[in-house]
């Protein structure tokens, strides 16, 4: 195929640029063309319009009829043209008044050529004028009131000056957003760019620039997107498969005779229970399937408590006793066990505080430990980043996915994750849910 | 256990898990048969009398879920599911499947025993004719307990969160409607005599309930407490 230079190549944006020059110029020229041939065919003097132009062929036909017939004329054209009022002015009637300089009185002359003189007569009516015939012969007329000059912007050349800015701004305009909207899009895609596969490639269309560079970006989103999924898949199929070990593990604990072993061992068995968890939960996220429902959240949160305290723990509940949210029910219930899980690992007490307002349900949990440094509470949300990094991994360390689960989860709610300083110490993590969620209880 | 010994089938493909799930149950007063597929979990079927089947959903050829379905068409028999996390648990304990329970592996044994126990009583208790037998779900003063999904939704239709344990209760209740209920006789209908430590006690589970259900928790309405004898489920409970 034939490869067009740079400026000629239709599909580039340097072409399609001359392209819309070259159009705007042409329908341009065309339209101006369009406009001077409807409106300059015919035309009059613009100078000289109206009765102006009825009073010039007075004159004339006065001026070149014999002064013989002149009243006689006079009368006819005083019959026909009444509005004209014209009359003739005796001879000796005072002409030498400084003749106007009115551009009326300028076209009068200049269209009437040699031979006539204009003038204003001394004590004229308004609007009269005076005109000396080429043979000496004198008159008056009362001239119409002409249409005054154009105003400076009302002129042809202005409405065409006016019309070429308009339609070339928009063709501009147009021009513009044409060429940058695939790349604002490709800003956009960039920016919600997901790894879950669920948003759709970038669109290949535009310039041909624009659809390579699509093209690339789609090529590139391809691959991240497998190397992803190629992880997930490991992970989950890592996870699935330390099930069955675990399983019998499990099983094989019950014939464990020495009591101090058997807890040992299930309690490491819980562990690696857990993490596997937080591992599949954690995977599972981008793909969630659970239905969103109505939930009373009040019971959620007093379940959890309550699971806390059989577990020995002491958490306690604060808040209305019934209030009605659309969630995941199940993993709302993560989230938040996730959190208090967190609280009562670094802290001696929790407390789960539910506030329901009609705008929004915030969800707190708030614990009496060390609390977390203002550096570290953004990276604390990251996965696999662990409170205390020195920490060994003791009976009750996961993989640092608590916080990121919840975030994930949270965020799938459309609500926010915030970690808080409490007074003297300790963490208060707030889950604010927004209004579209909730509804208040009745 | 509500019966003495009974036959339990366990459907598991990993030879090892399915010996020691044996191991552990015989050493809990079950008889185990067990099949590492869906052919031999037929034959075995054929073979004897099986009270209850825990199916596996992994597993070679025709998988759990597919057979559970099949299962369910043709006999009454208590399936409990295991299941990895992250399976459709609607799915499995809906409609569709009809499991009666699951168990997420890695599973605490123990846990496995209670819910066998629960099966088991709750399939006795419906064939004994109770006035809900074989309905799915039972609504009282516009309270609606879904057994198959075992949930429970608010009159607004909010899902209320619940512990095994506390559903197993005010199911028993729903079940027995305005009759007396020893603290004795709701051990023996829910959780069993056996049961783990980590099973809390029937005045602890009550007054969690109330705190989900009544309006009042301080003045019970619905689960009455009476005196010197145990509770009262007193609403009206119908077959929804």
């Amino acid at each position: 195929m034939m490869k067009f230079p740079g400026l000629l190549n239709l599909r580039g944006v340097s072409g399609q640029i001359a392209a819309l020059v070259v159009v705007s110029i042409l329908a341009l020229h065309l339209i101006v063309t369009t406009i001077f041939w409807l409106h300059r065919r015919d035309a009059p003097d613009p100078r000289v319009d109206y009765g102006h132009g009825q009073f010039m062929t007075a004159v004339e036909l006065l001026g070149a009829a014999a002064p013989a017939d002149r009243p006689r004329l006079m009368a006819d054209i005083a019959r026909t043209f009444p509005q004209l009022d014209i009359r003739a002015l005796p001879a000796d009637a005072d002409a030498t008044a400084a003749e106007p300089d009115t551009h009326i009185f300028y076209g009068l002359r200049h269209h009437l050529g040699r031979g006539y003189r204009i003038f204003s007569p001394a004590g004229g009516r308004t609007g009269s004028v005076g005109v000396i015939l080429p043979d000496g012969a004198k008159l008056s007329a009362r001239l119409l009131p002409g249409r005054g000059p154009r105003p400076f912007w009302g002129g042809p050349w202005m409405a065409t000056l006016l019309f070429a800015a308009i339609s070339l701004t928009l063709l501009g305009l147009w021009a513009a957003r044409a060429l940058t909207a695939p790349l604002s899009s490709f800003a956009r895609a960039a920016e919600t760019f997901s790894l879950n596969g669920t948003s759709a490639p970038l669109p290949e269309r535009g310039p041909e620039e624009i659809r390579s560079v699509a093209r690339a970006l789609n090529r590139m989103r391809g691959r991240i997107t497998g190397l992803i999924d190629d992880r997930t898949r490991m992970l989950a199929a890592i996870s699935h498969d330390l099930r069955t070990p675990i399983t019998r593990l499990r099983l094989r604990s019950e014939f464990i005779e020495d009591e101090t072993h058997r807890r040992h061992m299930l309690r490491d068995l819980d562990q690696m229970r857990s993490m596997l968890e937080a591992v599949l939960s954690f995977l599972r996220n981008d793909r969630r399937l659970e239905q969103v429902t109505l939930i009373d959240i009040a019971t959620t949160l007093q379940l959890i408590a309550d699971q806390f305290i059989d577990m020995g723990h002491k958490v306690g509940y604060d808040g209305p006793p019934h209030a009605m949210v659309l969630a995941r029910p199940d993993d709302l219930h993560r989230a938040i066990t996730n959190l208090v899980e967190n609280a009562v690992r670094f802290g001696a007490e929790a407390i789960i505080r539910l506030r329901v307002s009609p705008q929004t349900a915030i969800i707190e949990v708030e614990d009496d430990g060390p609390g977390i440094s203002d550096a570290r509470k953004d990276t604390m949300l990251e996965p696999f980043v662990r409170g205390d990094d020195a920490r060994t991994m003791d009976e009750s360390a996961g993989f640092g996915l608590g916080l990121s689960i919840t975030r994930a989860i949270v965020d799938a709610h459309g609500g926010t994750l915030s970690l808080n300083d409490r007074q003297p110490h300790g963490l208060i993590a707030r889950i604010e849910l927004p209004a579209g969620a909730q509804r208040q209880a009745a | 256990m509500a019966t003495a010994s009974p036959n339990i089938l366990v459907v598991e493909d990993d030879r090892e898990t399915r010996a020691l799930i044996a191991r552990y149950l015989r050493t809990n007063a079950c008889s185990v048969a067990t099949a590492s597929d869906g052919n031999e979990m037929y034959r075995a079927m054929a073979d004897r009398r099986v009270d209850l089947v825990i199916l596996d959903v992994m597993l070679p050829g025709e998988d759990g879920l597919s057979l559970c379905r099949k299962l369910r068409a043709e006999s009454e028999v208590p399936i409990i599911m295991l299941t990895a996390r992250g399976e459709d648990v609607d799915r499995i304990l809906g409609l569709e499947m009809g499991a009666d329970d699951y168990l997420a592996k890695p599973f605490n044994p123990r846990e496995l025993l209670a819910r066998i126990g629960a099966v088991l009583r709750r399939q006795a208790s419906a064939l004994n004719a109770s006035a809900m037998g074989g309905a799915s779900a039972m609504t009282f003063q516009g309270w609606r307990i879904d057994l198959r999904l075992r949930e429970l939704r608010n009159p607004e239709g909010a899902r209320v969160a619940m512990t095994s344990a506390e559903f197993d209760l005010l199911r028993t209740f729903c079940e027995r409607p305005g009759r007396v209920l020893s603290r004795d006789s709701l051990l023996d209908l829910t959780q069993g005599r056996n049961a783990g430590s980590f099973e809390r006690s029937i005045d602890v589970l009550v007054s969690r309930i109330r705190r989900k259900i009544e309006s009042d928790p301080g003045q019970a309405t619905i689960i009455k407490t009476v005196r010197s004898g145990g509770y009262m489920f007193t609403p009206v409970v119908e077959p929804a």
